[in-house]
């Protein structure tokens, strides 16, 4: 390019406008994508990996059999379980617990679970307000389970043909 | 307390003088160390005085008369199909299903059998006269199907040769 | 070598001795070769057939484990033919099992899972119904779950081949076979859990761990058992602090791959309500908890202020055998550093009359591997089955490979191979067949018997029993005499000793000891007995032994983990010393509501698994281990505890900074000891009256010490003795109690009631009343006159 062509560019602030060109068709002519968050909210894929539950079978029993593959196999060492022999003769877990503040969400615990038991639901607004709110033990994690299991079974359903 | 097995509770008077005679010729015949070689002879031979049945305090003294480990006995009593293990009727029907007795047609013998006697495969009696049982091969197979009824073998069996093994046994 | 046969296994050229099986060349080369049924200790089975391999010119895969090399035998173990074999027993093998790994407590070191995974296909082709067998029970120590069993019959060949009791047998055949034990007993032997070890599969598991953990999760230590003179080496699995199991470390020398089932399971007891966590002290009639500065001013001015009162002769120390080579040495340096000698850790012991005539350490004459090449043996007053398992079985080996061994016992203890000659006789009478035997030896032998001896043997009368135990013991080129742990505690050791040191003499043969606790020779070593400091140095004037120190009333005692109403000799005599004691300290991991009957200060010291420090076994080897975990709350390794107090009295030498620094002090004072079992012979200056009933205080297994004892388990099994009266009929019929199902038991003024049980392997004139167990607590010396009634 010669100088004068770059003189001439420069003088008239063409990039400039080539720009602000872009701004413009997007203010007027394109379809808005941002989202009135938190009276808006975008949609989730099935597989999304938010906040921890431990399901149960319908008839209420816990699935959980304390395997403790999900511990074994986390890469954060969030996860931690205790075990014992339950009355009835089954393997189950006397603690649960999820250190949030350790979790990296990335889904191995679920993925290793034998039994769906601990799965990451499609919930990713909570907070604690000190530490220990975002310890999550067996009981609170239970009671996730318990209030999302419609949500959760759906999107097991959904992605069930691809796993 | 110290024993295992309580010596106080003998159990060698189950097995009768004349049962403990036979058993001895057997253990003659073995070296003197090697008892429990005569193990397969005496559980038949208590079997027998028993009725047919081996009870569990039998094998106990088969156990304690051959210095055995009752285990080692059960085992054996257990794994033989010869043996009982519960009361059967007066006439064992042991009836050959293996293969080439199922070839050449055991499955209608034992339908017929089973419609005969009113009872399945591994049942008795009511009457106590009878106990239908399903059993391997006995190495009869050249006159298949077969089954055995107390030391004899009936060989090449039609419905019609059933009926009449039948009505002989009274 | 002409004698070594040339193979080539994956063409690689071995020689190896003939008779050697295809699989044992291969794990020698390092060749792996899957299996299930071999195991290097157990017979042939070769019946769960994954170890096949390819043998060129055979027209089949063969069995590795049942397969021996021959001159020239190529073996490919990963050709294709093998690999095909291989994947599809595995098939075979998976076609019942269940997919319950992870419920399954074997899941992470369950053979079958890493076999699966190297020959295992990923989908199953089987489409009927699997197999599925009830579950059995086999006591409190094995937990079943039967339908994982593939059948490899390892367990059924340890009971026989190993544990010496076929305990569980494989009843059915086909698919209908399984594993259980007849008519669902549980299992008894003293060696059971190894077959949890051996199971291949999650067939056989431990009860006590039963879903508690994870393989992966448990960090392994090294650590020594607590519990037996054998030393048995165990891995502490530790997770999060806290001990979850114990298994055998293999060492060919000493427990090779096994473990008793009481250094297995003893850890059971490690947690209990009553583990103490606080150092207390007692102000007025209260308990009060206090930090560890408080608790030893108060425990070291308590002592102060007795010897300052009374001397320090009336200070004493009792110990348990069970302590470490460090503490009986500290503990026996501060003792002796106060000024007093009155220090043992011989609890049970009733005869100290030739103690000065002693070996510098008890031991067993031997090595425990070279037991079983012994050809001839005779065990007086031992049940090594019960008391120390794993001597037990190396007996067992040498009497499986034909030795003669016999015993002078006073009950017909339940031994596990054929005795060749079994004496059954009142303790008392002991000596005398124990001269007999003496007297046949000096005839065949033309040796002259040492004249301290003369009487005994003049008086003896010889039976055919004798002269053949004399010629056994004779004929043989290896041969031992073992003073057993029950002749150690019964009133006539000084005689028993000196003829049985007689008989070694004549017969030319070893002759050894099994003492109780897993450290005695390290006590012995250390000095902490009342007339030898360390290295078996004599004392100017001995001290008072463990006996004395109670029957005398020491004004301040230190119990070193010591529970007087079960761990001593005369429970009832050590209770009222207790009691008159002015000052008692008492260092425990356990508190007891006895113990704070008598006690001023109770010091919490930290248990087995959780100190550091050295056990000296039987053989003389010493084996120091680190702590598996880190002390309960306030409780401290026991070394680190006398070495303050050390401090406190202002002792010199009390500065070490760790157990190591306290072994090397000891290995300095010890060097070039030699241990010599053989002592000079001495006349029998104590000869106990006999009276018309004796006890017989066996202890049993699971009693031996505070530990043992909390073990629930353990005292759930069928070896946990509880407090009874066994005798024979014959003497039952003189007391006239032969139909009495419960009597009234005196002795040394206190009195319980009992149930009777009329046992023919009793001697006559006595009476075997189990020491160690709650219900016996109460009652006098473990051999001394009793009162039997009717109730």
């Amino acid at each position: 390019m010669s100088n004068t062509a770059r003189f001439v560019r420069s003088l008239f602030l063409l990039e400039l406008f080539k720009g602000l060109s872009v701004t413009l068709r997007h203010m007027l002519f394109v379809r808005k994508v941002t989202l009135q968050y938190p009276e808006e909210k975008a949609p989730i894929s099935p597989r999304f990996r938010g906040l921890h539950a431990l399901r149960r079978y319908p008839n209420g029993e816990e699935r959980c059999i304390a395997c403790k593959l999900c511990e074994v196999v986390c890469p954060a060492l969030a996860i931690t379980i205790e075990s014992e022999q339950r009355a009835d003769g089954t393997r189950r877990t006397t603690r649960y617990d999820i250190d949030l503040t350790k979790c990296i969400f990335c889904g191995y615990c679920e993925e290793s679970c034998p039994v769906d038991s601990i799965v990451e639901t499609h919930i990713y607004e909570y907070h604690g307000e000190q530490r220990g709110d975002l310890m999550m033990t067996k009981e609170k994690l239970l009671a996730v389970g318990d209030k999302y299991e419609a949500q959760i079974a759906a999107a097991r359903s959904q992605d069930a043909r691809y796993r | 307390m110290f024993a295992q097995r309580n010596k106080n509770q003998t159990k060698l008077d189950r097995i009768t003088a004349a049962a403990r005679a036979e058993i001895d010729r057997w253990i003659a015949k073995y070296p003197p160390e090697r008892k429990s070689s005569a193990v397969m002879a005496a559980l038949r031979i208590v079997q027998d005085q028993n009725g047919g049945h081996l009870s569990h305090e039998l094998i106990e003294a088969v156990a304690e008369y051959l210095d055995m480990e009752t285990i080692a006995v059960y085992e054996v009593a257990t794994f033989y199909s010869m043996y009982e293990l519960a009361p059967v009727g007066k006439y064992k029907i042991c009836v050959c299903t293996n293969i080439s007795c199922m070839l050449c047609g055991s499955d209608q013998i034992v339908q017929h059998l089973e419609a005969k006697l009113g009872i399945k495969l591994g049942q008795t009696r009511r009457d106590g006269k009878f106990t239908l049982k399903e059993v391997e091969c006995l190495g009869a197979c050249v006159n298949a199907p077969m089954l055995q009824i107390g030391n004899d073998y009936y060989e090449k069996l039609t419905p019609a040769s059933i009926d009449k093994i039948l009505a002989g046994l009274k | 070598m002409t004698d070594l046969l040339n193979i080539e296994i994956n063409g690689v050229r071995l020689q190896v001795k003939p008779g050697t099986m295809v699989i044992e060349a291969a794990d020698d080369a390092g060749f792996v070769i899957p299996r299930f049924c071999y195991h290097k200790k157990l017979s042939i089975a070769a019946n769960c057939r994954m170890c096949l391999v390819d043998v060129e010119k055979a027209a089949k895969p063969v069995p590795a484990c049942a397969t021996p090399v021959t001159e020239g035998m190529k073996v490919y173990t990963k050709s294709v033919k093998a690999i095909e074999a291989q994947k599809s027993v595995m098939e075979f093998l998976l076609i019942n099992h269940p997919l319950d790994c992870p419920i399954c407590d074997q899941g992470g070191e369950c053979e079958l899972q890493d076999i699966a995974m190297g020959f295992g296909k990923d989908a199953s082709r089987f489409r009927e119904t699997k197999r599925v067998v009830r579950e059995k029970y086999l006591g409190p120590l094995i937990s079943t779950d039967m339908t994982r069993c593939i059948h490899c019959t390892r367990c059924v060949r340890f009971g026989r081949e190993i544990a010496g009791v076929m305990e569980l047998g494989a009843p059915g055949r086909g698919e209908h076979m399984a594993i259980e034990t007849y008519m669902e007993s549980a299992v008894g032997s003293e060696l059971s859990g190894n077959v949890i070890d051996l199971c291949p599969v999650g067939a056989l598991t431990s009860k006590p761990y039963r879903y508690t953990g994870r393989p992966w999760e448990n960090t392994a230590a090294t650590a020594i058992s607590p519990h037996d003179c054998v030393g048995s080496n165990l891995k502490v699995e530790v997770r999060r602090n806290q001990v979850m199991r114990v298994l055998p470390h293999e060492n060919e020398a000493i427990n090779e791959v096994w473990l008793a089932d009481r250094d297995r399971y003893s850890y059971t007891g490690l947690h209990t309500a009553d583990r103490l966590q606080q150092p207390m002290i007692k102000q007025g009639e209260t308990w009060r908890e206090v930090d560890w500065e408080t608790a030893l001013t108060y425990a070291s001015e308590g002592m102060r202020r007795v010897i300052a009162s009374h001397g320090a002769a009336q200070l004493g120390a009792l110990s348990n055998p069970n302590a470490t080579l460090e503490e009986f040495y500290l503990l026996q340096k501060l003792v002796r550093g106060l000024g007093s000698h009155n220090i043992d850790h011989r609890l049970r012991q009733l005869d100290f009359s030739d103690q000065a005539h002693a070996p510098v350490y008890p031991h067993l004459g031997q090595s425990i591997a070279a037991l079983e090449e012994l050809q001839a043996g005779l065990l007086i007053g031992a049940y090594p089955r019960k008391d120390q398992p794993l001597i037990n079985h190396r007996l067992r080996k040498a009497a499986k490979r034909g030795a003669k061994i016999s015993a002078v016992n006073t009950i017909d203890y339940d031994v596990n191979f054929t005795l060749t000659n079994t004496v059954v006789t009142h303790p008392f009478d002991m000596p005398l067949h124990l001269a007999a035997i003496a007297k046949v030896l000096a005839e065949q032998t033309g040796k002259t018997p040492p004249a301290a001896v003369q009487t005994l043997l003049a008086a003896a009368k010889v039976e055919e029993l004798h002269r053949q135990i004399a010629t056994q013991l004779t004929q043989a080129e290896r041969s031992t005499v073992l003073i057993g742990t029950q002749a150690l505690a019964q009133p006539n050791l000084a005689v028993l000793r000196n003829l049985a040191n007689v008989i070694a003499d004549l017969s030319n043969s070893s002759l050894g000891y099994l003492p109780e606790g897993a450290n005695a020779a390290g006590a012995w070593l250390a000095g902490a007995v009342p007339h030898r400091t360390t290295a078996g140095r004599t004392v100017p004037a001995a001290g008072k032994s463990a006996l004395q120190m109670l029957d005398t009333s020491c004004k301040a005692l230190v119990l070193w983990n010591v529970e007087p109403e079960y761990d001593c000799a005369d429970p009832a005599t050590a209770m009222t010393a207790l009691q008159a004691a002015e000052f008692v300290v008492a260092l425990t991991p356990f508190v007891t509501d006895t113990m704070r009957g008598y006690a001023d200060v109770i010091l919490p010291i930290s248990p087995f698994a959780e100190t550091s420090g050295t056990f000296v076994n039987v053989e003389g080897r010493w084996q120091s281990f680190t702590a598996s975990v880190k002390s309960l709350a306030e409780s401290r390794p026991g070394w680190k505890v006398l070495r303050v107090l050390g401090n406190f009295f202002k002792l010199d030498g009390f500065e070490y900074l760790s157990s190591e620094e306290v072994r090397s002090e000891i290995d300095t004072l010890t060097v070039g000891i030699i241990p010599q079992t053989r002592s000079e012979v001495q006349a029998p200056s104590n000869t106990p009256q006999r009276p018309s009933l004796l006890r017989i205080g066996h202890v049993p297994i699971y009693a031996v010490d505070n530990l043992v004892r909390r073990a629930q388990p353990l005292q759930q099994s069928n070896d946990a003795l509880q407090a009874m009266v066994a005798m024979n009929a014959h003497t039952a019929d003189k007391l006239g109690v032969r139909h009495a199902t419960q009597v009234r038991v005196s002795q040394a003024g206190q009195s319980v009631t009992l149930p009777l049980y009329i046992e023919a392997s009793v001697a006559d004139d006595c009476a075997v009343i189990p020491a160690g167990v709650v219900g016996s607590e109460r009652l006098g010396t473990g051999y001394g006159s009793i009162d039997v009634k009717a109730v």
